[in-house]
């Protein structure tokens, strides 16, 4: 690159934990007033190169300048220090503190030694405008935010620390597009401002819209470095997946018969203010999408389903017949064989510190024991086939599952519930901030399922992967049914348009979401 | 890079290294130390017997510590250990008062009692949701008001059973003292019990993300329950052994079991915090704490001195390896 002195370089990064190369002699330029795409699957090393940048680990070798000077970061507070702020992707504020205090926690304005509340309050105000969040009350608990909400908030909390280098580790992934919309602009005036921004996501709409560099990674180096632009959608993604890129969704099938009865059938469930009325039926074979804004609704509609949340009035169907579903023990026994594949899965879906053997056989330990005492031999056989099926990659079965890559860990989440082999599977946005590989192998996973006759409903925030792998989409608003697409009506634009038409007199009214081209 | 060099050699070795817990390394390592330390006052110390004795009067902390550790790994906790030892013993002999079947009943009564502690306890827990910490010093506190009314007016009878002497004092089999054989089935079983049973395993996944488990569809209450009823019943049943070895049940006699129960536990290396433990663990730091009030007392001093030291020698090896390991990711 012909740029001057990069404000940030690191060179020959290597790193490793146990037996396993996070990174073999990486290296990375940031440049003053210029946004740096960061791409590649996960586990190709990215998560641990910023991890490095800021602090939270040693590297093993190589050598980081910042300002052409060697710096070394012994602890997260010295990469503050010199400037640099990271959003990661885990996202890190305390969900019982408001979100003045979360801003602030690191460094409340005081006077007379004690927090000034009042300054603070306004100070946050500031800086949540500054991040586009200015409906966020600085007041409030984190922990009634919704996931997107929080992000917001997560990044007014970075801005705050008036960073140099501002590091976004998959920062937009539980964001709606008009956020993103939103995010995208801040970023843009941050970079006006002098700036050096590294940013990482698997949105490629987001990356070709904002990035002047790019690097690539794969399997821990950086395997190539080029201005924004100059390849092609192709390419990038064959560069970060080392394989043919070809058709991301597999090919739908004709739609299912509508004479079909459905297996799971919904009528007028309500809960409190959340859900309204909602109806809904899933054929066998169908995989019908939730769509709409964030937080209107779909989270708890598929908890409703699994018997989670009390208090739901309405009733649930299986195969014709009303069924009380008590919780998750009864909603996955076998005559309603449902399951659900939470939205969160490092507190939801997996026991992280527990062996893959135990999370993977856990949801189906009932049918791999008798009277108790669990059968070794089926649960080996069983864990070992899901590998299989679903190429899951770990260094062993006793290793715990939090050594997996995120996109693996998601397939361990999935698999466990597949060993099952359940007959209706409710999905909560399963492929976020898992890298494009995977992503295309659970879509083929879906499709497969459907064909063998499950029932599949499935929320998802990305809009590609709903028109992509859906029959039909239900459109949420304020927990009800606004919409319902199916066919050619399935559209991104038709989708985003039925998400904001019905929201006219809320706070999203009059906001123009970008729409990929 | 020195792991660069190590490379190629570890590959057969580390397997082994790794599956040793490195705080049940260190417990045992604790164990040979005090040994040392114990036989500069005496030589009596390294000799089998002696130990032998040890391990018998460390199987009636066994008992408790056994109910705790299910407990902890639940990532609660059981304060009621101490009551509830004493109304195992108490009821048990009880009950020996009531004639020939009460005697022959003893033991079974005076678990079953404990049960009733842990089942209310885990109602208390699992259905009310009131944090164990609170609740299970609240049942306590019952036990020990119960356990005070019922001797208040009339004298119970007090005395152990022949069959409860037996079973802490009396050495059947291979001289080996029967408290021994007890712990050894008991801990046989625990082991099978969580290695090997969908209990045992849901024990570990509540601990460790109670909210994953539960969305896994496994009965995370009923779970709860049965592991609160396990901790009464053991400690209950430890109290029966107790009662037989000083040959009769009295106010108080659990008081000076909770603390080495939890920290038998904890300097095993059971995460407080749920979710991560072995039951090995657990043996070493039974034995641990055994050989360490062993050694005070020998130590013939003063018996305030020796509770400072004794409470300080734990926080101590607590401070040594008890911490949360982090965990990498």
């Amino acid at each position: 690159m012909d740029a001057p002195v990069p404000l940030f370089a690191m060179t020959g990064i290597s790193k490793r934990y146990g037996g396993v190369k996070a990174l073999d002699k990486a290296s990375l330029a940031l440049h003053a007033g210029r946004i740096h795409a960061l791409l590649g699957e996960n586990g190709a090393g990215k998560s641990t190169l910023i991890k490095i940048m800021s602090g939270v680990v040693q590297p093993d070798e190589g050598s980081l300048e910042f300002d052409g000077r060697a710096v070394r970061f012994p602890a997260p507070a010295a990469a503050n220090d010199a400037g640099i702020v990271c959003i990661f992707q885990e996202l890190s504020l305390i969900p019982d503190l408001s979100v003045a205090d979360n801003i602030f926690i690191a460094m409340p304005p005081r006077r007379f030694g004690l927090i000034d509340r009042k300054t603070q309050r306004r100070m946050a105000e500031e800086w949540l405008a500054l991040a586009g969040a200015e409906d966020v009350h600085p007041l409030a608990p984190v922990k009634d935010l919704p996931l997107s909400r929080r992000q917001m908030v997560e990044i007014a909390k970075a801005l705050a620390r008036r960073p140099r280098i501002l590091i976004l580790d998959e920062a937009t992934s539980a964001l709606t597009a008009a956020d993103v919309g939103k995010i995208l602009a801040v970023l843009k005036r941050l970079r006006s401002e002098g700036l050096a921004l590294l940013y990482i996501s698997h949105r490629m709409q987001e990356i070709e819209e904002l990035a002047d560099d790019c690097t690539i990674f794969r399997n821990g180096c950086n395997v190539a470095s080029y201005p924004a632009g100059t390849k092609s959608h192709g390419e990038v993604v064959e560069l970060m997946i080392g394989r043919e890129y070809s058709h991301v969704f597999p090919p739908k099938p004709p739609p299912v018969q509508a004479a079909t009865p459905p297996i799971l059938e919904a009528r007028g469930l309500t809960w409190t203010n959340r859900l309204r009325d909602i109806s809904l039926a899933v054929r066998p074979g169908e995989i019908v999408g939730l769509g709409g804004l964030d937080g209107q609704g779909q989270r708890e509609l598929l908890l409703a389903l699994f018997g989670v949340l009390r208090g739901v009035t309405g009733e649930i169907r299986i195969e014709g017949s009303p069924v009380a579903i008590g919780g998750p023990s009864a909603a996955k026994a076998a005559r309603i064989g449902m399951a659900l594949i939470p939205e969160d899965r490092k507190t939801e879906g997996l026991m992280l510190p527990m062996s893959v053997r135990d999370n993977l056989s856990f949801a189906a330990l009932g049918g791999l024991s008798t009277g108790g005492f669990i059968d070794r031999t089926a649960e080996a056989r069983a864990v070992d086939e899901m590998l299989r099926l679903l190429a899951i990659k770990t260094e062993g079965i006793d290793v715990p599952v939090a050594t997996l890559s995120g996109g693996n860990q998601q397939k361990v989440v999935i698999a466990k519930w597949l060993m099952m082999a359940p007959r209706i599977i409710l999905l909560n946005d399963p492929t976020r901030g898992i890298d494009v590989g995977t992503k295309q192998e659970i879509y083929q996973l879906l499709r497969q399922l459907a064909d063998r006759g499950v029932a599949i409903l499935f929320y998802s925030t990305d809009y590609d992967e709903l028109i992509g792998c859906c029959e039909r989409v239900l459109v949420l608003y304020d927990g009800r049914i606004g919409r319902e697409l199916a066919g050619n009506e399935l559209t991104e634009r038709a989708l985003v348009g039925s998400a904001l038409n019905i929201a006219t007199d809320t706070e999203e009214a009059g906001y123009a979401p970008a729409i990929g081209a | 890079m020195s792991q660069d060099q190590a490379k190629p050699a570890p590959f057969r070795l580390a397997p082994v290294l790794r599956s040793i817990d490195p705080a049940i390394a260190t417990a045992f390592a604790c164990i040979v130390a005090l040994l040392l330390v114990g036989s500069l006052y005496s030589s009596n110390f390294l000799s089998a017997d002696y130990l032998l004795q040890q391990i018998q009067v460390g199987s009636f902390l066994a008992m408790a510590a056994t109910g705790m550790m299910i407990v902890v790994l639940l990532g609660q906790i059981d304060l009621s250990v101490p009551w509830v030892m004493t109304v195992g013993a108490m009821m048990s002999t009880a009950a020996a008062g009531w004639g020939p079947v009460g005697s022959w009943c003893a033991i079974p009564i005076g678990i079953l009692c404990g049960m009733l502690f842990g089942l209310v306890n885990g109602i208390g827990v699992a259905y009310l949701r009131v944090p164990s910490m609170i609740f299970t010093l609240g049942t306590n506190a019952v036990a020990q008001g119960l356990m005070i009314m019922r001797t208040g007016g009339a004298a119970p009878q007090d005395m152990a059973t022949a069959a409860m002497r037996t079973l802490a004092t009396g050495r059947v089999v291979a001289d080996i003292p029967n408290a021994l054989w007890i712990w050894m089935l008991i801990g046989v079983s625990t082991v099978f019990l969580l290695r090997r049973t969908t209990f045992g395993r849901s024990v570990y996944a509540i601990g460790n993300s109670e909210r994953a488990a539960y969305l896994s569809g496994s009965r995370t209450r009923r779970i709860t329950v049965l592991a609160f009823v396990m901790s009464g019943a053991l400690s209950a049943f430890g109290g029966v052994l107790l009662a037989g070895y000083s040959t009769k049940a009295y106010q108080g006699m659990g008081d000076p079991y909770l603390l080495p129960a939890i920290a038998a536990v904890v300097l095993g290396g059971t995460s407080i915090l749920g979710g991560r433990g072995t039951y090995l663990g657990t043996v070493a730091g039974v034995i641990l704490i055994t050989l360490l009030q062993s050694i005070l007392s020998i130590m013939q001093i003063d018996e305030s001195i020796r509770q400072i030291v004794y409470g300080l020698t734990i926080i101590l090896m607590l401070l040594l390896y008890g911490r949360s390991a982090i965990l990498r990711t």
